[in-house]
């Protein structure tokens, strides 16, 4: 075959064909180069972040998400279209270089080409090649006539220039090597997409062919040049960065990064937070390069689905715009690093509703095939917005009361543990310094001081006593764990509670935390600095169950339809899915439905962070109003949840909604406490 | 535009069930948590305001122990540009000598206006700031809830009762009593209070400030501290939302309130 290439590339009249490519090579890789240098910039401007720990976890997840595309199939028929067409670039990829090297003069892949092996290659490009043809214009026809709507908003022409260019390829690809063949009058194994070009191709005209594989090689090489260039001008630049913003993903899920990484004390620090473009780490300015702008995460985002002004696609892609804006690839137009902001970006092009509209659910990280973060970049930019005073008001008393008495409602520390008096539990111990146990009840702050959560406080302490644990609680020692001071952007404030709570835990000996909140489960398990062994009631519980510690003994009503839904910082960022659905399985006669949103694609209640104290106006319904229809959907007339917050939203809801009679919601830990031979040891 | 404000650490009372010590005369205060005076969190946010506005420096003064330098060190955070803690020593104040402290310390500065509370969390005599004002022979306005300020004059609006504001026009030097609501106190974060370490902020005895110790005789002396009377139970009104209602209106009508 490599006869009709250095045919098509020189014509019948020697070199001049090497000429032109090497011509071509050399001006394309320059521009590309010219073009690449501006996005380096950025990168090169950006902050610090370590991602080359657990190089073996990374490499494995490389090969899942990044090779084996775990994630496309999420949305199944977009998934098996993009995987057919990525596996297309990577067997394409050698015929490409091949067909260059060939172009060059340099042909280092013809020895391959002409072995056996290389005979094999032929015929899987070849299938390849129709199977990326097929999957181009799939991909075209699902975009200009089925139009989903998780494409709203995103660059939808350059969609079509790209697919269509792609499809270009392998045209030329297929009537290069078709017209190739003809003229050889050999075919060489069994191409199938050469095959079906030679059926296009005049095959009675050896003059007019040689045109074809002249014009076809060169229009087929002119294009893949100007693919490369386009590539890192619009979203298709995830081709190159995709594998790369996959390898250095975020491991540890329901994290959120420090102020700045490599930096001890964050008081030594002139500013917190997100300014400026370049106040990003470089793993975010890749993300924003790397956003393919499938629409994956807003079409999973609770806030987005209820009206609130928060996409988290248009958040990539405008970040991005003013990113490519600031450093622009002429350098003539309008650049100005560094200082000098002709528009804010936080409380400009990222308006300040737009972050409290977050409830850091995870949704949108837990579907992006290329997992990009925004939880990171939303908090970071809040920081910025708190330190500079921009907070709305409601924020100034809540921060100030677990400042000064460690939880929301500026209730005296001395009054943590009255929750026991007012449940009328008996017999908790009320640990002091010095003090051992095996178990302690990390009880935080809703679940001490707000009524409804008391009593999910006051189940956990009667299951330990009946279980014969041996527990304690920190009463007024023990501060609100600061998940959500830190989700609100107060890093100060969350750094001098860790470090008194921290203190505070080094002063009791126990083995293991439990506790109440999923929140508080996160923040100790993953935003702390000591590695405690710390468990959400749902997983100890049903240890003690499994252990004989426990019998579940009391039906519940047959009638009933349970469904259960999974916290956000239970199940997405921690994982927990099975325990609390096995602990609810343990209660006998329990008929369990599950929603069609369940596990990691679970629908926020409407978090337990920022929006319990800011109300955003453009929200159309709340969002436990949505969750709660669902379990209406599938007929459940019990919702059974495992986190406060979710309690106090879907419970307040119901009674709004006036939806008493259809369904009611029910703590997973008084409802498995209710079901105990006797619950009242 | 120079300002002083005035301001005070507080406990933070609500909710708190109050004791009483051994002496009946104050209530124990070890299990509280302070915090800064809401009525001069106003004050500092009304200054600031107009620093910003006009220029000029706003000078933070408190009169407390070095824990009291906590909410001098906020109103750096917020933009004050110094601060002075006088430490009284083992003297307790009350507000005649208050207002006599803070007059000596504030006749040596400059300023154009001076801001205090309204009034205090913890005594809520609401006579302090006046008081400075008659000491210092300055023209006040108490209970402030607008100010426009101008080269020599202000133009303030003052609230009367049943919501009726007073507008007029005081000559500068001043001092007004900033009532809450004013404006909207930003927020400073843990790290901007860390950060006003660097400002400047100046320690005075009450020697360096020239008093003989016969000078600082309180004006009040606390005879005893009791907490309120318990009162008689509340009436609970049974019934549904009709009845309730018919209820309501009639007691209402029976303690002299027309609906």
């Amino acid at each position: 075959m490599t006869s009709f290439q250095t045919l098509a590339v020189n014509g019948n009249d020697g070199i001049t064909g090497y000429v032109f490519m090497w011509i071509i090579a050399v001006v394309a890789l320059t521009i590309f180069a010219f073009i690449i240098r501006s996005r380096i910039d950025l990168l090169l401007a950006s902050q610090k972040d370590p991602r080359f720990s657990n190089l073996k976890r990374r490499f494995r997840d490389l090969i899942n998400y990044g090779f084996i595309q775990k994630r496309q199939p999420r949305y199944l028929w977009a998934g098996i279209i993009h995987i057919m067409i990525f596996w297309g670039f990577v067997v394409l990829g050698l015929r490409s270089l091949d067909l260059v090297t060939e172009g060059l003069g340099l042909p280092i892949f013809r020895p391959f080409m002409q072995s056996p092996l290389g005979a094999f290659y032929s015929s899987l490009k070849d299938v390849f090649e129709l199977i990326v043809l097929v999957a181009c214009v799939w991909a075209i026809l699902r975009r200009a006539i089925v139009r989903p709507e998780r494409y709203e908003g995103s660059h939808k022409a350059e969609a079509y220039l790209v697919l269509g260019l792609i499809s270009f390829l392998m045209v030329t690809d297929m009537l290069f090597e078709g017209s190739g063949m003809l003229l050889a009058g050999e075919m060489h194994g069994w191409l199938p997409a050469a095959w079906i070009g030679t059926l296009l191709l005049p095959a009675r005209s050896p003059e007019a062919l040689s045109v074809i594989l002249s014009v076809t090689y060169w229009l087929h090489i002119l294009a893949f040049f100007l693919f490369l260039n386009l590539l890192p001008l619009f979203k298709h630049f995830h081709i190159i960065t995709a594998l790369p913003n996959v390898f250095f993903r975020k491991l540890k899920k329901g994290e959120i990064k420090p102020a700045r990484y490599g930096v001890d004390d964050i008081f030594d620090l002139e500013k917190l937070g997100v300014e400026k473009i370049e106040d990003f780490t470089w793993k975010h300015i890749l993300d924003l390069y790397t956003c393919t702008e499938c629409g994956r995460c807003s079409d999973n985002c609770p806030a987005n689905a209820i009206g609130r002004p928060l996409s988290p696609k248009l958040l990539t892609i405008k970040l991005r715009d003013h990113a490519y804006q600031k450093y622009p690839i002429l350098p003539a137009s309008g650049a100005c690093k560094g200082d000098e902001e002709p528009v804010n970006m936080v409380n400009g092009i990222i308006g300040l509703d737009e972050l409290w509209s977050c409830t850091t659910c995870g949704a949108c990280e837990e579907e992006c095939p290329v997992f990009i973060e925004y939880i990171n970049k939303i908090i970071d930019m809040r920081r910025h917005v708190l330190e500079t005073s921009q907070n709305p008001n409601t924020f100034n008393q809540i921060l100030m009361y677990v400042e000064k008495t460690g939880n929301p409602f500026g209730k005296p520390a001395v009054k943590r543990a009255d929750w026991l008096k007012e449940q009328e539990v008996e017999g908790v111990k009320i640990l002091k310094e010095g003090d051992q146990v095996d178990v302690l009840y990390y009880v935080d702050g809703y679940a001490s001081f707000d009524p409804q959560s008391q009593q999910i406080a006051a189940s956990i302490a009667k299951g330990l006593k009946l279980a014969g644990m041996d527990f304690g609680i920190l009463g007024k020692l023990e501060k609100d764990t600061g998940h959500q001071v830190r989700r609100m952007g107060e890093e100060g404030l969350f750094q001098v509670l860790v470090e008194e709570n921290t203190e505070t835990l080094k002063s009791v000996d126990f083995k293991w935390i439990v506790t109440t909140d999923p929140h508080a489960y996160n923040a100790l398990k993953n935003d702390y600095p000591e590695p405690y062994r710390v468990f959400h009631y749902t997983q100890f519980f049903l240890s003690l169950v499994e252990t004989g510690h426990l019998r579940p003994k009391n039906a519940v009503d047959r009638k009933d339809l349970y469904t259960y839904h999974d916290p956000c910082y239970l199940g997405r960022h921690n994982g927990i899915y099975d325990e609390p659905r096995r602990l609810l399985q343990s209660i006998p006669d329990l008929r369990l439905v599950e929603m069609a949103r369940n596990r990691d694609r679970s629908f926020c209640c409407g978090g337990g962070d920022v929006m319990l104290w800011h109300e955003i106006e453009q929200e159309e319904m709340r969002m436990a109003e949505k969750r709660i229809q669902m379990a209406l959907d599938v007929g459940a007339t019990v919702l059974v949840t495992a986190c406060p917050f979710c309690l106090i939203h879907f419970e307040d809801t119901i009674k709004t909604g006036g939806l008493e009679e259809r369904i009611r919601v029910v703590d997973l830990m008084t409802l498995f406490m209710s079901s105990l031979e006797n619950p009242e040891p | 535009m120079n300002i002083i404000v005035c301001v005070k650490r507080v406990p933070l009372t609500q909710e708190v069930d109050l004791e009483i010590d051994e002496s009946g005369k104050k209530i124990k205060e070890d299990a509280l948590a302070y915090v800064i005076n809401d009525w001069d969190n106003y004050a500092i946010e009304a200054a600031v305001q107009l620093q910003e506005n006009l220029g000029g420096e706003v000078t933070a003064i408190t009169i407390g122990s070095e824990d009291d330098e906590e909410v001098l060190r906020r109103a750096l955070a917020m933009g004050a540009d110094r601060a002075v803690r006088i430490d009284p020593g083992e003297l307790v104040t009350d507000g005649y000598l208050d207002a006599t402290i803070l007059a000596k310390t504030i006749s040596g500065l400059e300023y154009d206006l001076i801001f205090t509370g309204v009034q205090s969390e913890d005594r809520n005599t609401g006579m302090v700031g006046i008081m400075l004002a008659e000491q210092l022979g300055l023209a006040h306005a108490a209970v402030t809830n607008g100010i426009e300020a101008e080269e020599k004059a202000a133009k303030v609006f003052v609230e009367l009762e049943g919501g009726i504001d007073e507008v007029s026009r005081i000559q500068l030097p001043a001092l007004l009593t900033i009532q809450t609501g004013i404006n909207e106190p930003r927020y400073v974060s843990i790290m901007g209070i860390r950060k006003a370490k660097k400002k400047e902020l100046k320690v005075m005895t009450l020697d360096d400030l020239g008093f003989g110790a016969e000078a600082l005789t309180p004006q009040t002396q606390i005879e005893e501290v009791f907490l309120p009377p318990e009162t008689e139970g509340a009436e609970m009104i049974e019934g549904d939302a009709a009845t309730i209602a018919e209820t309501l209106i009639r007691i209402m009508g029976e303690k002299g309130v027309t609906v």
